[in-house]
Parts: structure tokens; C-alpha cells; sequence
């Protein structure tokens, strides 16, 4: 996760004033990481780059032992594991990161260790700008995966493409800071007074007393339509009328209501009513086979592959095992099936048979 | 958006006191690297990119969103919450119960997805899986249809129907979705029964004018009568600048009417309208709008069983200084 990457370079190389000191850039740079992190909310988790040039007294060269103040400049990249970004300064700081630690040793000759100090920085430079370039290249190139991700066609969380900005906290971020007295708040830009919520758990008490003299209710059990009579078992409170030609509602439940929760309740296998119609299907090419018309029924195969649900030999035994309440029983919906399986014969033949 | 200079190491930690509405109760624990520097005051540090909020109470919750009056932006809250909600990491299941007039998924942006709805599935055409509507954008969000708009549900058994559903998806494969929201339709008829059938707490979404006002007390005293304790509000289309001129009730006068806690407060935007064009909820925007930020706020109440403390009340001039490292 923390990378370190220490790199050495002549004394000379840096300007003079830096040799012997220790010097942090933490507060600049971490200051502009900070600003680049509010700019770029929640990408950047727990960005650190610490750049810092310190005297160390390490000298590795033959001819002169002394010990001269070399600079080591240490380049921390400390980038929090698992942040898939887009940010441009996390990938050099990632970029920096996976590349070798150099260590450049102190030359007695000057201008050979200052062009060869140089030449590092420049290639350095280099090979950070060209990777830099051609992230950024590869994701806006168009008609890229990521396009398929902005279209909706593929799923941003498994690829990592976008970032997915979880744990987000929408009550302090660059858009939302409370003031330092808690007495205001900034959103958006606009300085907002906060005004202390009132209302006690005794207030709240008497308003729901009397709502509950205002509204006295009964939730609807039964619904009927004009001219139905009432159940003698049902309390009149608990009716609720409906005209007869309401929109989208329907007194008369055509559907059996064991049979709906099951549909309900069923995690695998083919839906019933699917099941029921190539049922009934196949029952009337069979009975057409009896009578040897079968020649003149042409199936579409084309059309019955892009029906999804695939039949299966063994869908009865799968569907009886889907029964996950124990409240609710089988048999209504065999004795029902038979008749659904009546009602579908009379029905054209359709696309989603298929030969068995 | 600005670039804020503000340096690292000055992390600048905000004590917070009651009267905020961005305090928490201290007794939950809010960040996960919270610092104990000052044992009675949690301290907000830059840490909290790492936070989440700590969901209470038993999942799934079942929460309906209702407000008695049409068009106040029920459904616009349902699709915002419900998104905030998976951003933040919760599997949510969002059920548009309105069987006349069904918009939740264009504003979800899922309306060419909807093959199969609750009707479908209680006649085995499909089963509920089919009939759930996975988000791509969020896979941990699902959107469930109750009906096609021309398809007639037959009364009285909406509710019991979604009851099943609750049921089915509590022991489905994957476990558990940890929020379903479900959408209700406007007025107290069929749909309205419907919706708040399996329902364990409610959101009432309300505006602030009378007429809404009203309507909004009403759900309320039948939600009570129907066994609903946990209903906050949300109010809705707030300008603060009417508020100022007195041409439109404040937030706390609409609180004092209903007596309701405050789940969130959401601002006039034309940002939410632009967003219902899209198909793309306000909160999935960048940068983030203000009414987005308040139905991401609300989100998170939501999770902790949480309510406002205060409210934004004013417009103030803008001062320089400090706050202009943020302007919008
Ligand atoms: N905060 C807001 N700012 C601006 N416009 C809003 C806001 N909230 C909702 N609207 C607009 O109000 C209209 C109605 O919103 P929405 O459909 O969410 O209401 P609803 O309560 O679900 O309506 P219905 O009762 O018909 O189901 C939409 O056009 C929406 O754009
Ligand atoms: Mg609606």
C-alpha cells in the first residue's frame, strides 16, 4: 500500500540553500492535495505525497570518503489501497510508485553529476508525462468500454471503471461545511442560519392524540362494487366501495389467491401460467398428431429460441419442490391448472411453443 | 467549484453541539476512525470519507413514502432516497405501488427495462425475479413495478400481494434487501391501502402550503389508525428566499402543524426537473445540487433512525473570509 521510493541526488543538483537542512514540503503539497481532493470529492481517500530533502551523511564514493552533504529527496507515495480513480494525480502518484528506486551517487566531478542529475530528472519527467498521456488517451479514446458503462449496458461496480462513491458523507464535504459556531451552514455556496428544532417528544404525543380523535379508520378489508351486498361476517367500517368503472381496479378477482401467493413465493423454475399454456400446447399437438395434420402446423424455431424461459423435462418435480410456504397448499392450484389448461386450448397456437 | 488551499495538517476538527442538524447522537458511533481526543465531544475529522452510517433497526425496512396530496414529489423522493441508500451501500428494492399512474422508472431512468410487474408475477407469467428491475448503475438497487398502466389489479388484493412480495424477498437467495421502499399513490383509495399495507414506518413527503398540509395530516392520523408509529416527514420544494419574505410557512411552522420529526428539508431546485428529463436522479449528479444533497442528508437519517435538529432558516449575505475557499 505505502510505497517509498528514495532518491538520492547530488548536493549540487539541488540549489544550495536545501543542503544541510531539512526540509518538508508536506504542508504545501499535501495543501494542494487537499484542495485537489475537494475538488475531486471522495476519490482520493487518504492521499499523502510528502516530498522531503534532508542531509544524510552516505557516501558510497571510492576516491573521496568524505562525507559531504547529499540531499536525499524521499518521495512518499502514500495511497490508500483499493481506490480505483480517475483522478490524474493518483495514477502518477501510482505511476512514481511502481517504478525501481534509482539511487544516483555523488560524482566528485561537478558538471558530470549535475548533467547526470539532469539527464535522471529529465527522463524521469519523461516517462511520468508519457504514462501520464496515455491513461488519459486510453480513457477517452471513444467507443471504449467505459462508453458501454456510460450507455448502461454494463455494470460500473464489477469493472471498476467508474468510481462507485460509497460512504459518502453528504453532511461535511466541500459543498456542505457548518459554521464554526454551529449557528450557520454553507451550502452550495450559500451561508444558510440553522434554527434549533423545537418540537418535543410531549408536542408530538398531543398531535398524534388528536389525530387519532380527528381520524378514526378502519383499513378497507373488503372491496366491493355498487350492488354487491355485504358479507354478513364483515364489519361495514371495513368496506370499501369502488365504482364500476374505476380506471384500473377490479372487484372480481379472477385469480386464485393460493395460487398467486405461490406464484409469488416460487424462486426457480417456470412460471405457472408459462407451464400451463405449452401444457396445453402440447396436448393439442398431440391430439393434432392423432390426426395427422401435423404436417400443415409449422413451427418457428427461430421465434420459440428467443423465448427465455427454457422448458426442461423435469419441470414438474422442480415445481412442486419450490413450495417455500407451508401455509399455502398445493392442490388449489392443481385442481385450478386443469382449468386454466382447458381455458388456453381454445387459445391460438403462440411463439413460445416448442417441440418437446 | 474551488480549489481549497487549505493545508493537510490542518484537518480543522468542528465540535459539534446539539443544536445542529449534522450532529449525530453521540452514542452511535459515527466514524470509523474517529479520534477519542476529547471524550464528550466526537470530533469530525477528514477521516469521515470512510463513514458510514450505521443502519438501524431490523432489515428489511419497509418504508412507504406517501403524502396524501398528488404531485408533491413523492415518487422524486422514493427514486433519491433509494439510490442515496444503495450508494451508501444498502440493498434496496424500490416498489412503485401507484398502479394507475406509474412513474417511478422513468425518473430511475428504467422505463424501457419494466417487462414484468407484480401483476405478472401473481399470474405466473414470470417469476418475482424477473419481475425485479436491477439498476446498473447501482446493482444493489431494484426497482419492482406493481402494474402495467393499462392492466387492472383486482382490489383489495394489492395489499395482500405485497405482502407476499416482502415475504418472498426476505428469503430470497442473496438474503434480504436491507430497504424497500414503496411509492404510494396520491389520495387514500385502493392504491393508497395498497402501499402501506406491509409497511413498518413511513415517510410523509409534504410541501409547505396548506392544502398539502391538510391532506398530509390526514395520512398521517390513518397511518396511526393503521398501526404505522415511525412516520417522519420530508418537506419538500422549501425557497428560503419566500420563507424570508414571509410568503411561504417555514419549516418549523409546518413541523409545529403536524407535529411530525423531520427527516429532511429539500429545497426548490430546478435541478430536479432537469433530473426526471434525464432519467438520472439528482443524487447520482456531479458536482452534487442542493436538493441532492438534502435527499443524500435525508438518506442517511433514514439509515440511523435519525431526525433534523435544526433547520436552514435564512439566506444570509455572504461573507468573505473563510467560506469563500467554497464557492460553488
Ligand atoms: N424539490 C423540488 N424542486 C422542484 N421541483 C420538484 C421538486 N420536487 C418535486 N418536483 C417536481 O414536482 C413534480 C411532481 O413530483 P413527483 O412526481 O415526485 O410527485 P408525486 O408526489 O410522486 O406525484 P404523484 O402524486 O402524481 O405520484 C415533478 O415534476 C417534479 O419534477
Ligand atoms: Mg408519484
Amino acid at each position: 500500500m505505502a510505497s517509498l521510493w528514495t532518491l538520492q541526488l547530488h548536493a549540487a543538483s539541488l540549489p544550495r540553500c536545501y543542503s544541510s537542512t531539512h526540509l518538508e514540503f508536506r504542508a504545501e503539497v499535501g495543501g494542494f492535495c487537499s484542495g485537489f481532493r475537494k475538488w475531486n470529492r471522495n476519490k482520493f481517500v487518504d492521499g499523502k505525497f510528502v516530498l522531503r530533502a534532508l542531509s544524510d551523511p552516505w557516501n558510497v564514493d571510492e576516491e573521496h570518503k568524505r562525507i559531504d552533504d547529499q540531499n536525499e529527496v524521499i518521495i512518499k507515495a502514500n495511497v490508500a489501497r483499493g481506490v480505483k480513480s480517475q483522478n490524474p494525480l493518483i495514477k502518477l502518484q501510482h505511476t512514481v510508485a511502481s517504478l525501481p528506486p534509482v539511487i544516483f551517487l555523488k560524482k566528485k566531478h561537478f558538471s558530470i553529476s549535475f548533467a547526470a542529475g539532469l539527464c535522471a530528472v529529465a527522463m524521469l519527467l519523461i516517462v511520468v508525462l508519457r504514462s501520464y498521456l496515455a491513461r488519459k488517451s486510453r480513457n477517452s479514446r471513444p467507443g471504449s468500454v467505459a462508453d458501454l458503462v456510460r450507455r448502461g449496458q454494463l455494470r460500473s461496480d464489477r469493472r471498476g471503471i467508474s468510481t462507485p462513491l460509497k460512504y459518502e458523507d453528504p453532511f461535511n464535504n466541500p459543498m456542505v461545511k457548518v459554521g464554526k459556531s454551529n449557528s450557520t451552514v454553507e451550502m452550495c455556496g450559500k451561508l444558510y442560519r440553522l434554527a434549533p428544532v423545537t418540537l418535543t417528544k410531549e408536542q408530538q404525543a398531543i398531535h398524534q392524540k388528536r389525530r387519532s380523535h380527528a381520524y378514526q379508520w378502519k383499513r378497507p378489508k373488503v372491496f366491493l362494487k355498487e350492488g354487491d351486498s355485504v358479507p354478513s361476517d364483515v364489519d361495514p367500517d371495513t368496506v370499501r366501495w369502488i365504482p364500476a368503472n374505476h380506471p384500473f381496479a377490479t372487484t372480481a378477482s379472477d385469480i386464485d389467491e393460493d395460487l398467486a401467493q405461490h406464484n409469488v413465493y416460487q424462486k426457480h423454475g417456470v412460471p405457472f401460467r408459462i407451464q400451463a399454456e405449452h401444457e396445453a400446447l402440447q396436448r393439442k399437438l398431440e391430439s393434432l398428431q392423432n390426426e395427422q395434420k401435423l404436417g400443415k402446423l409449422v413451427i418457428d424455431h427461430g421465434a420459440a429460441k428467443d423465448f427465455e424461459r427454457p422448458f426442461k423435462s423435469h419441470l414438474k418435480s422442480e415445481d412442486q419442490v419450490e413450495q417455500s410456504s407451508s401455509n399455502s397448499q398445493m392442490s388449489p392450484k392443481h385442481t385450478n391448472s386443469d382449468s386454466a389448461q382447458n381455458s388456453y386450448l381454445n387459445r391460438p397456437a403462440s411463439d413460445e411453443m416448442q417441440k418437446p | 467549484m474551488m480549489i481549497s488551499l487549505q493545508p493537510l495538517t490542518n484537518p480543522k476538527p468542528s465540535t459539534l453541539n446539539p443544536h445542529n442538524p449534522f450532529y449525530f447522537p453521540s452514542h452511535r458511533p459515527k466514524t470509523l476512525k474517529t479520534p477519542l481526543l476529547k471524550p464528550f465531544f466526537p470530533i469530525q475529522s477528514v477521516l469521515q470519507y470512510n463513514r458510514k452510517p450505521q443502519l438501524a433497526g431490523e432489515t428489511p425496512r419497509v418504508v412507504v413514502i406517501t403524502s396524501g396530496k398528488g404531485g408533491v414529489g413523492k415518487t422524486t423522493t422514493t427514486a433519491n432516497v433509494g439510490l442515496s441508500l444503495a450508494r451508501l451501500g444498502f440493498s434496496v428494492v424500490a416498489i412503485d405501488a401507484d398502479v394507475g399512474l406509474r412513474n417511478l422508472d422513468l425518473l430511475l431512468g428504467l422505463e424501457n427495462r419494466v417487462n414484468y410487474t407484480v401483476v405478472e408475477v401473481l399470474n405466473g407469467d414470470c417469476r418475482l425475479d424477473q419481475a425485479l428491475v436491477r439498476d446498473k448503475r447501482w446493482s444493489n438497487f431494484e426497482l419492482l413495478c406493481i402494474s402495467k398502466p393499462r392492466s387492472k389489479l383486482p382490489l383489495g388484493f394489492g395489499g395482500k400481494a405485497l405482502i407476499w412480495v416482502v415475504e418472498a424477498l426476505k428469503d430470497r437467495q442473496e438474503g434480504p434487501p436491507d430497504f424497500i421502499l414503496i411509492d404510494c399513490p396520491a389520495g387514500i383509495d385502493a392504491g393508497f391501502i395498497t402501499a402501506i399495507t406491509p409497511a413498518n414506518e413511513a415517510v410523509l413527503v409534504t410541501t409547505p402550503d396548506i392544502t398539502s398540509l391538510r391532506d398530509a395530516d390526514r395520512v398521517t392520523g390513518l397511518l396511526e389508525c393503521d398501526g404505522i408509529r415511525d412516520i417522519k416527514m420530508i418537506v419538500n420544494r422549501v425557497r428560503t428566499d419566500m420563507i424570508k419574505g414571509e410568503d411561504m410557512m417555514s419549516v418549523l411552522d409546518v413541523q409545529e402543524m403536524l407535529g411530525l420529526a423531520l427527516l429532511g428539508v429539500i429545497p426548490e431546485d430546478s435541478e430536479v426537473i432537469r433530473s426526471t428529463n434525464r432519467g438520472y436522479p439528482l443524487v447520482l449528479n456531479k458536482p452534487p445540487t442542493l436538493a441532492g444533497l438534502a435527499f443524500e442528508q435525508a438518506a442517511w437519517r433514514l439509515v440511523e433512525q435519525d431526525s433534523m435538529q435544526a433547520v436552514m432558516v435564512e439566506e444570509e449575505p455572504k461573507k468573505r473570509g473563510w467560506f469563500s475557499f467554497f464557492g460553488g
